[in-house]
């Protein structure tokens, strides 16, 4: 359970990532993680640091991925974290990886405040483009090796278009299957075909178990 | 391919079928992907969550163990869309926990250690443990809740000279701030820290903190920020001073 992001996550800690030492930011192990998040349910300001150095570019990046605005997107951030700092006790270690857990979390946060951001005003038709937008140029992560991001992003390549575009519409702009199917004008059933075989495909490639 | 997988291919292979209608005939398993990626209206889930309480153990576990091994797939892929947020936002969301870790626990010596008139009330609220929760259940927002929640929360962080560091996080909407002191050296024997909120019609105590308020850290609110600019802190002899005479130790700007 959770062994891609120990697959992925783990390296010898005497390899310095891209580089840069930073000692507040080694890479942190799914095991790593479980383990600050328990320290975080007691109180331990200093683990919840930590789990915070560790996550946070993975979050605040989905986080913006999905609000596409930095204010909204730095609010739910902040939003998410307080409330891992309120709830880390809800953990359940059998439930997945505390990085699945954290991330959940803030999708879910995410999603709710795009609807409600929507719900109040017609979003620009930019935000409309259904395609899987990666950053042209990132700065070198501490956390997160350019191996890996090259593999997430070999995975998410190998995917049909028709795939891609349906996981973009319902994980990246927060459409339910059901919108994603007006939206698409394909049947739902299709949707689903089509998020269901994209997410066999990232999963088998990913090598999540 | 998992059971879900295996079931909902052989029973909605693409396109056969064409009922517009979500939940008309839907095998829960089949929303599994939905469902895992918040895809999904909040009736159709609480309908799947239903389906799924009574569809048995074994059925349900294959449903939530599909879906535990999507979102593990999903923070995978998180990798790729990494974007480092704004620096700010690390002394604000410390300053928060810091600040909610004194409601957690409250240290009976606080209630002694900020004096001064302008510091009461925060002084008050803080060593009985209410003013300051971040969370209360069913409660009046805090201060320090109304500061964190701000549309125009700034957040300022420095080093001390003689030792430490300060964190001050204010918004000029909720007229409020909340400081938090960690490793600061206790004042001199015979003195005490003062803070001051200095706006241009001159500097207004925001308290006083004697050598056991200071270790191992301090929080406070700041109430009536006002049009202050300047958070300053200076030494003063006995138990504070009416206006800042003694010697500056640190000024922060409130901008």
């Amino acid at each position: 359970m959770g062994d891609v992001v120990i697959q992925l996550l783990d390296r010898p800690a005497t390899l310095p990532v891209n580089g840069t030492h930073n000692e507040r930011r080694w890479p942190v192990t799914s095991a790593d993680l479980g383990a600050l998040l328990r320290r975080v349910a007691q109180r331990d300001s200093e683990a919840f640091a930590a789990l915070y150095d560790a996550t946070r570019s993975r979050v605040y990046g989905m986080v913006t991925r999905v609000l596409r605005d930095r204010g909204y997107s730095e609010e739910t951030t902040q939003d998410v974290y307080l409330q891992v700092w309120r709830t880390a006790e809800s953990y359940d270690p059998a439930s997945g990886s505390a990085l699945a857990w954290l991330l959940t979390l803030a999708h879910r946060r995410a999603v709710d405040r795009v609807r409600a951001e929507q719900a109040a005003t017609q979003r620009d038709s930019r935000y409309g483009a259904a395609t899987v937008e990666r950053p042209a140029d990132h700065v070198s992560d501490a956390v997160i090796s350019d191996e890996e991001r090259r593999r997430v992003v070999e995975c998410l390549d190998g995917l049909t278009d028709l795939q891609r575009e349906c996981i973009e519409l319902a994980y990246y702009q927060g459409m339910t299957y059901v919108q994603v199917s007006e939206r698409l004008s394909a049947n739902l059933a299709t949707v689903k075909s089509r998020m269901r075989d994209g997410l066999r495909g990232l999963r088998n490639c990913l090598g999540v178990r | 391919m998992g059971f879900v997988a295996c079931v909902t291919a052989l029973v909605f292979g693409e396109g056969a079928t064409m009922t517009q209608s979500p939940t008309e005939g839907a095998d829960p398993f089949d929303l599994a992907v939905p469902y895992a990626l918040h895809a999904i209206s909040d009736d159709e889930r609480g309908a799947v969550e239903n389906t799924l309480a009574t569809a048995g153990l074994s059925a349900a576990d294959d449903f939530y163990d599909e879906v535990r091994a999507i979102r593990e797939t999903m923070a995978a892929v998180s990798a790729a869309s990494a974007e480092e947020p704004p620096a700010d936002l690390r002394g604000r969301l410390l300053t928060a926990v810091a600040a909610d870790n004194v409601r957690a626990l409250p240290s009976p010596r606080r209630r002694t250690a900020w004096m001064s008139a302008a510091a009461a009330l925060a002084v008050g609220l803080v060593a009985a443990g209410i003013g300051i929760s971040l969370w209360p259940p069913a409660q009046e927002p805090s201060t320090a809740q109304q500061v964190f929640s701000a549309s125009d929360v700034h957040t300022i962080s420095g080093a001390i000279p003689a030792g430490g560091n300060a964190t001050v996080v204010f918004s000029r909407n909720s007229n409020a701030g909340v400081l938090v002191m960690t490793d600061v050296p206790p004042p001199a024997p015979g003195t005490v820290y003062q803070m001051w909120l200095v706006s241009d019609s001159g500097a207004t105590s925001a308290g006083t903190m004697d050598a056991k308020a200071v270790a191992p850290s301090t929080t406070a609110v700041l109430t009536n920020i006002g049009n202050s600019t300047k958070l300053r802190f200076t030494v003063e002899s006995g138990s504070g001073a009416d206006q800042p005479t003694g010697q500056v130790i640190a000024e922060f700007a409130l901008i």
